[in-house]
């Protein structure tokens, strides 16, 4: 699939991800002359460097040079928001450079991408993209989390929102509703909140998950056969039990 | 970003590789902080000049840079280096260190930079006008000429400044537009009116709103108390322009009357002087944050002159630029019996680190710094308690 990202550094490159989740700064983040990163195990040299933003010291514009000069750089560079230190260094040491991507949380270590940052674009290669909606139904400061099927396509015997994919023609929020209704028999009012989308992997397949909070009202819920089961859960529970990915960071946004 | 023919045939390539670099690099920041286009400017102020700030992937792109030719369009200053020139073997410096920082000097000297290596150009070789565009790096001296001159500059990084010198424009965001120049609090200041007091309320005020364009009221700086306030602000918040009312040559066009108030007193300052003060017993003194000018080193040398360094063991080191040591050469005499008159160079980006472990200052800009650049325990005390600690 093709990402839409904003050209900050010229030129193409292609690679294998090696991905970062906390912005980074590359004075003491990053040996100038090996390419070893200092934040986690790995290393920059040749590969697509993707992490959220840069930080720190300005001087670290010139650890990419000292990079560059080493033969040590990262193939291009992708950000979520890119800043003064790191397009400066990566304009001067001439490595491609898209920002304004979505989310780090699209790509993962190995995936094997084109940066074109002439265009902006990224391409992830063998990935499926599925949208879909995840609702925090609650009362009392509790939702209902529901129990997955062991041999459910993705993320089996998790434990998750009330979640489901958005069909064509269907704004996010009337996929929450439908979801809502077909797997609970709730029929919930206009939403308390949304989150702004966010991404997440399984394998090969890229959800953009538009997540939303609805009051559950006093009705129990009567779930269909799509899971095995539910309970009323608070952020506490929800942070012992197996869940599915961001369910615990989504329930914290709504429910405090 | 509207460019015209002429930036469009320099990023094209067309005037060359240095140059297009350069306008990369323009534009890319350009397109970050959402410029519309780019504008001319009259001077540049450039940071990263210390090898120990910048290293050897700084030291390699400056070759670079030289190999391929490019010089500056536009009258450009360079921030103080490593160590002074001549008499870093009285700053410890190993010879290795001497050897790449001389190198970068020259470098930059190649590229038509002015070799006087300062934090205050504004009281020397580069004085921009009120409304002038510039593209100055070092905190502390855009702050000034931002504020007490009424120049236009955004807090431009080392290469961001060097590419824009190189093509004498820069993107135009930010602080060059009149609606950011808009204070965005008031601050109403109890102060007693010392530098020092100056340096203690950047500091406090620094920590109170971070960033954003504070409107002072009740004091009145002249240049030597600007220059703390300027230099504390930037190290202890991100501030990079403020007016002053009835001082300040913008501070008139604003009405202010809805804006929030922040009162900044004895207990704020206070608070600043604690954060500021990790030690009371030190190795060296080092005075000159932002360097000295020629009415502090007057001072200085009236206070000193009938005095005697007693205690040995404690190292004092004045910082400012070449230009006003030789012009001070009677205050430089009385004051070298105390400790060297150091040109050029400054505790913060000078590798003290190694040799010292606790310094004092009169800066608020420089114990912000000390800590986290130079791993010293810091004091930050006015310049005559300083003293008091030798005599």
């Amino acid at each position: 699939m093709i990402v839409q990202g904003r050209a900050i550094s010229n030129g193409k490159a292609k690679g294998e991800v090696i991905k970062l989740n906390e912005p980074l700064s590359f004075l003491g983040g990053v040996d100038g002359s090996t390419g070893d990163l200092r934040v986690r195990d790995g290393n920059v040299a040749g590969k697509i460097l993707v992490f959220p933003r840069g930080k720190g010291s300005t001087v670290g514009s010139y650890v990419m040079y000292d990079l560059m000069v080493h033969g040590k750089e990262p193939a291009a560079v992708i950000n979520e928001s890119a800043e003064t230190i790191v397009a400066t260094g990566a304009v001067i040491s001439s490595i491609p450079m898209v920002d304004m991507v979505p989310s780090v949380n699209m790509f993962e270590d190995g995936d094997i991408v084109t940066v074109d940052a002439n265009a902006g674009t990224v391409e992830i290669e063998g990935i499926v993209f599925k949208e879909v909606v995840s609702s925090v139904v609650s009362r009392n400061g509790k939702c209902i989390l529901e129990k997955r099927h062991d041999n459910s396509r993705s993320f089996p015997g998790h434990w998750s929102l009330v979640a489901g994919k958005i069909e064509d023609g269907e704004t996010p929020v009337e996929a929450a509703h439908r979801e809502i209704l077909e797997e609970t028999s709730i029929e919930v009012g206009e939403p308390l909140g949304q989150m702004d989308p966010i991404y997440c992997r399984e394998g090969n397949t890229l959800f953009k998950v538009h997540p939303f909070h609805f009051d559950a009202g006093d009705k129990e819920p009567v779930i269909n056969d799509e899971n095995d089961g539910y309970v009323w859960a608070s952020v506490e529970d929800a942070e012992s039990m197996k869940t599915v990915t961001d369910t615990v960071l989504v329930m914290r946004h709504f429910l405090g | 970003m509207d460019l015209t023919r002429e930036e469009e045939s320099i990023l094209n390539g067309e005037q060359g590789e240095g140059k297009q670099k350069a306008m990369e690099l323009v534009t890319a920041l350009g397109k970050i902080y959402g410029a519309d286009s780019l504008i001319d400017i009259t001077s540049a102020h450039l940071s990263g000049a210390s090898y120990k700030t910048i290293g050897d992937g700084g030291l390699k792109y400056l070759e670079d840079l030289v190999g391929g030719g490019a010089r500056v369009s536009v009258p450009s200053t360079l921030n103080p280096v490593g160590m002074d020139r001549t008499r870093w073997r009285e700053m410890h410096i190993p010879e290795s260190f001497a050897e790449k920082q001389l190198r970068i000097i020259d470098l930059y000297g190649q590229m038509g930079i002015d070799q006087v290596c300062s934090c205050t150009p504004y009281v020397g070789p580069n004085v921009p006008s009120m409304g002038d565009h510039v593209a100055w790096a070092e905190s502390s001296a855009l702050s000034f000429v931002n504020s007490y001159i009424g120049a236009r500059t955004n807090r431009e990084g080392g290469p961001g400044a060097l590419a824009a010198a190189i093509l004498g424009k820069t993107a135009n965001y930010g602080l060059h537009l009149d609606e950011k120049r808009r204070p965005t609090v008031v601050i109403d200041a109890d102060i007693d009116g010392s530098v020092f007091s100056y340096s203690l309320l950047g500091q406090a005020v620094g920590m109170a709103i971070g960033n954003g364009v504070p409107y002072f009221r009740n004091i009145s700086p002249e240049v030597e108390e600007a220059k703390a306030l300027s230099a504390a602000m930037a190290a202890s918040g991100s501030i990079a322009l403020y007016h002053v009312e009835g001082v300040t040559p913008e501070a008139g066009n604003f009405d202010v009357s809805e804006l929030e108030v922040i009162h900044i007193g004895k207990k704020e300052l206070e608070n600043a002087y604690a954060k500021l003060n990790k030690t009371d017993d030190v190795q060296l003194i080092a005075i000159g944050c932002p360097h000295l000018t020629e009415k502090e080193m007057h001072q200085i040398a009236a206070f000193l002159k009938d005095k005697e360094k007693r205690n040995k063991d404690i190292e004092v080191w004045f910082c400012t630029s070449t230009a006003i040591r030789e012009k001070c050469a009677e205050d430089v005499k009385i004051m070298e019996r105390f400790g060297p008159v150091l040109a050029d160079t400054c505790m913060v980006v000078a590798p003290i680190e190694g040799v010292f472990e606790r310094t004092a200052t009169n800066s608020a800009k420089a114990g912000n710094y000390l800590p986290t650049l130079c791993s010293q325990k810091a004091m930050c005390r006015d310049i005559t308690a300083l003293m008091e600690l030798v005599l």
